[in-house]
């Protein structure tokens, strides 16, 4: 067995909103090893962010609130430990980059001071020495002219750019555990590439885990080295890549695959998975999926499918395999 | 949403407008030229308010009765808004038949004077003749004068009921004014573009940096104070925040998709004003008249506390005015005035922040 | 950026608030001659005990100061001396308008500063606190309040201030003394209630406008971005947050300016006895003073402008994204 670094147990998280309660994170239970890039992927909706967001308490509350479960960091529990301590972990144990560079970078602050703020804050350093390693971390990601564009505020920047900034950032301190939400949906599609790279270098170059959370299981396939997949608030199967991508078990994880645009397929249709992302305020009492399953039974409507472990490292939670 | 009140308000309802228009400023002429006095200046400021009130205001929300229940619903949630609204139309009541009800709030009487409210007790030092010493008697309020008098022994209960219908009359009218300049400043302003837009809003940017209030003393002091003068001159003053926010409102209208089609198929630019634009601004255009309408009571209220109010009604400015210089013999003909013009702003700001609360469909309520 | 952007834009500005200036001069100058009563005829209510034919004392004051030529001559006339620092003669004070001025503008200087810091200084600290605790029950009072505060007149705050902490507690006089030295405690206690009752409704303006616009950026990403740096609270308030919502609040205490100086400060002066430019301006126009008046309202027209054209620039400082080309 393999040990893992963050231990995520049970997790549910919920919105209280005027419509109800959504059950964003219902029961959600993974882990991230030492050195490993997983990958969650799903749908929006389906709790992913919510997920990420919840490792480090940064659930907007109200509306949100974690309501039960574990998050196990080292030997302790984020969800219950002093404040003080989480801002001890948040970006200098586990580090965050966020989807929408443009919005998550302060306006009116230069970049260099955005990256350098948390290198003060976390190393103590002095001025001379934080200048220099926010220089390094910027050369680092790719950043010409890195010198003068400290001084340059985020609005100076491309989008791109500004997501290597903020992955710069997030680096600053050497994080253990690195939660990229999304990091690259905000970008063209020639950029995305560009960063995807930076993530591929990170991995071969640091003992660093990534979260690297997607919608997209095109983009997952060369960062990967599990993945899990998230439908509905819940876990729907979890895996190696190659797991995954050669023997997937559940059906959800069928269609996401089909979905794929193949170039060797004959078909130059585009397919789908039929019907809609389901709504997570009351959800259907067995598998959330069960209405969109090709191949639901009678018993996916009753009862809630329990994790099966089908392989060394292959779990899923479908009652076609209990 | 809007679009069906769109089809609902403008067309025949602006020929009868102008028409209204036309038969008002007919017998304005008829009542300069060859009879005397059809109507007080006053009652052609009725007229007119009764016309848009009617034409802009009580059609369009009895057409579209969905509508303005949706908002009726929307405004209610808040409670404070609601509170506001039945102040008001008790102050509009009051000021309506209260003259009626009460004793001449000019009438003058010094065996009666600096007498409280009732429930309180005041003591006087009071010069008696057969002594010849000043003597120290109690006054106790009386139910005749339930609110007290002033120093001249006027009614303080007739006073401010007089006081209610000036800046009523002031407060609304006025700003009916100021909106309906500011609104056909801004929606020709926006459609028309160009040097129109120019112009108009170089003329907007120096009436908003001209001193309003000084401008005001001035021309009240050099003119003459007259209610109906000092209407107009905060009318045709206060028009610049509407006009601004009428543009941008238009602005973003013209190019929405139902403009853009009625004019390929040819409408003409008025009916393009009058029928897609106006009518779209109106939610607008009702809170910036609601929250407008406190300025426009207090500016009033100033001018006549400095001197300036028509000496030939009474208003709350001036009884706060004589209030002040008795301050140390008659706190309450300071402290009454005040607070009516106190609760009826804030009740303006209530209903206005609840109005537009409830227009507004970003705000979830 | 560009030097040259921000320089130009100025000189604009500059020519721009020249040109509003002139329209003020000019349309206050005209509504004063429009006036029924010539300056003359008060100059002559003042002289008449001394002097035995009214007619020519009129026609000598109307000559010296030049009200017998045509309407426009004395325009230009006036524009002229205007130019060259001549700001004309007080009829009513008998003195010339500059000096008058100068001994009277720290008055409303100090009342009006002395009310933007109280206003400025509290509205920012409870709109902020209020944002902060949204939904509780400091938040539900310091709305309340601020709505109480935005609607009460503020000349009858003055005045009820004055009934209850002068006429009844008898704590501080019911005039304001001019005697006292500018720089004293004194003073500063004699300025206590005027500034409370001019910063009162702008403070509650500033509440309203500190609560929003912290509440807005609150909600941004970056927020979160900051939070998830392990930044304590305390720096992601103070400095994330505050840094942007200060931008707004900044552009509405400047704007709130035009109506202090000649709507509050006005009013407060007259209330107060304080011998400021607001009350010389109010006993000028009542004495048909008009070089007084036009000078006051000129002098408060360019503070505005001015004001204005110094908070674009401090603009430029604090949100580096403003660009004036």
């Amino acid at each position: 067995m393999h040990h893992n670094i963050l231990e995520i147990k049970q997790l549910k998280t919920y919105f209280f909103t005027r419509s109800g309660v959504v059950k964003a994170v219902d029961s959600v239970n993974f882990g991230i090893r030492r050195g490993e890039s997983l990958c969650l992927v799903g749908e929006s909706g389906c709790g992913k962010t919510a997920t990420a967001l919840s490792i480090l308490r940064l659930i907007d509350s109200p509306p949100g609130k974690i309501i039960d479960g574990e998050i196990r960091y080292h030997d302790e529990d984020l969800l219950r430990c002093s404040g003080k301590r989480l801002r001890q972990i948040r970006g200098h144990g586990i580090a965050m980059i966020f989807q929408d560079p443009q919005s998550s970078l302060n306006p009116v602050f230069t970049v260099g001071d955005q990256i350098a703020e948390q290198i003060r804050m976390h190393l103590k350093l002095k001025r001379r020495p934080t200048m220099e390693r926010t220089l390094h971390l910027m050369e680092q990601v790719g950043i010409p002219r890195a010198r003068e564009r400290m001084k340059d505020y985020p609005h100076q920047f491309s989008g791109g750019m500004r997501q290597r900034i903020m992955i710069a950032a997030a680096l600053s301190c050497g994080p253990e555990i690195l939660i990229a939400d999304e990091p690259t949906t905000a970008l063209d599609t020639t950029i995305k590439e560009q960063i995807l790279d930076i993530f591929r270098d990170l991995k071969q170059q640091r003992e660093m885990s990534i979260l690297f959370i997607t919608h997209d299981l095109g983009t997952v396939a060369g960062i990967a080295d599990r993945i899990v997949v998230m439908y509905g608030g819940r876990i729907a199967e979890v895996g190696t890549v190659y797991d995954i991508f050669d023997q997937p078990k559940h059906p959800y994880t069928h269609g996401l695959i089909d979905c794929l645009p193949d170039i060797s397929a004959r078909s130059d249709r585009l397919t789908s998975i039929p019907g809609m992302i389901p709504s997570l305020i009351d959800p259907p009492d067995g598998c959330i999926f069960s209405p969109r399953c090709p191949r639901s039974m009678m018993v996916c409507r009753q009862k809630r499918p329990k994790e099966v472990i089908v392989s060394k490292e292959h779990l899923v939670a479908c009652h076609l395999y209990s | 949403m809007m679009r069906q009140t769109s089809r609902k308000v403008g067309g025949k309802r602006n020929l009868i407008f102008i028409g209204t228009l036309l038969v008002l400023g007919l017998i304005v002429l008829l009542d300069i030229y060859l009879v005397d006095r059809i109507l007080e200046p006053m009652g052609y400021f009725y007229l007119f308010f009764v016309a848009v009130a009617v034409l802009y205001g009580v059609y369009p929300l009895h057409a579209n009765r969905r509508l303005t229940r949706y908002y009726w619903e929307r405004t209610k949630r808040h409670r404070l808004s609601v509170l506001g609204l039945a102040f008001i139309i008790l102050l509009v009541a009051v000021a309506l038949i209260g003259p009626l009800l009460t004793q001449d709030p000019t009438r003058v009487n010094f065996d009666e004077k600096n007498v409280p409210p009732v429930g309180f007790t005041i003591q006087q030092s009071v010069y008696d003749l057969d002594t010849d010493k000043f003597l120290v008697r109690e006054i106790p309020g009386t139910y005749q004068h339930p609110l007290g008098t002033d120093d001249k022994g006027r009614d303080l209960l007739a006073m401010l009921v007089s006081g209610a219908r000036v800046s009523l009359q002031v407060g609304l009218l006025a700003t009916l004014i100021a909106i309906l300049i500011g609104t056909i400043m801004g929606v020709v302003s926006a459609y028309f573009g160009g040097w129109v837009d120019q112009v108009l809003m170089r003329f907007t940017d120096i009436m908003m940096t001209f001193p309003f209030f000084i401008l005001l003393v001035f021309i009240i002091f050099i003119f003459g104070p007259s209610l109906v003068f000092i209407i107009l001159v905060i009318g045709l003053t206060g028009w610049t925040g509407a006009a601004r926010l009428v543009r941008s409102e238009a602005l973003s209208l013209r190019t929405r998709e139902f403009v853009m089609a009625s004019r390929s198929l040819g409408a003409s630019d008025a009916r393009i004003v009058f029928r897609h634009l106006i009518p779209n601004v109106l939610s607008s255009v009702i809170v910036i008249a609601t929250l407008s309408i406190p300025g426009v009571i207090l500016a009033e209220a100033a001018l006549s506390f400095i001197g300036l109010g028509d000496p030939t009604v009474t208003s709350w400015g001036m009884i706060l005015n004589a209030g002040q210089r008795s301050l140390d013999t008659a706190w309450w003909v300071a402290v009454e005035p005040g607070i009516l013009l106190f609760l009826t702003v804030l009740a303006f700001n209530f209903l206005g922040d609840g109005i537009r609360d409830a227009f507004d469909p970003r705000s979830q309520l | 950026m560009k030097r040259g952007g921000l320089q130009g834009y100025i000189i604009k500005r500059l020519i721009y608030a020249a040109l509003i200036a002139f329209g003020v001069v000019t349309i206050t100058f005209i509504l004063l001659r429009l006036g029924p009563t010539s300056p003359a005829d008060k100059y002559l209510a003042n002289m008449s005990a001394r002097t035995q034919d009214p007619a020519q004392v009129v026609a000598a004051v109307e000559a010296r100061y030049g009200l017998d030529k045509p309407l426009y001559q004395q325009y230009g006339n006036y524009l002229i001396n205007l130019a060259r620092g001549d700001w004309g003669w007080s009829f009513s004070t008998s003195m010339p308008v500059i000096k008058l001025i100068q001994t009277h503008w720290v008055y409303s200087f100090q009342l009006i500063l002395l009310s933007m810091l109280f206003a400025a200084s509290l509205g920012l600290l409870i709109g902020v606190c209020s944002a902060i605790k949204q939904y509780t029950r400091i938040d539900y009072l310091a709305t309340f309040f601020s709505f109480i505060g935005i609607s009460i007149p503020n000349f009858w705050l003055g005045i009820m201030l004055i009934l209850v902490f002068s006429v009844q507690l008898g704590w501080f006089k019911t005039y304001y003394d001019t005697g006292l030295p500018m720089f004293s405690l004194a003073n500063l206690k004699a300025l206590i209630l005027p500034v409370i009752t001019l910063g009162t409704g702008m403070m509650a303006g500033y509440t309203r406008y500190a609560r929003s616009a912290t509440l807005d950026n609150m909600g941004k990403d970056f927020v979160r971005t900051a939070r998830a740096k392990g930044l304590p609270e305390r720096v992601v308030i103070g400095k994330h947050v505050f840094r942007n919502a200060i931008l707004p609040i900044i552009t509405i205490i400047m704007f709130s300016l035009s109506g202090i100086v000649f709507g509050g400060a006005y009013l407060t002066e007259i209330i107060f006895g304080i011998p400021g430019l607001g009350r010389i301006s109010f006993n000028a126009i009542f004495a048909s003073d008009y070089p007084v008046v036009v000078t006051i309202t000129l002098i408060g027209t360019l503070v505005v402008l001015l004001t204005n054209l110094a908070t674009d620039i401090v603009y430029t400082w604090l949100d580096p994204r403003i660009r004036y080309d």
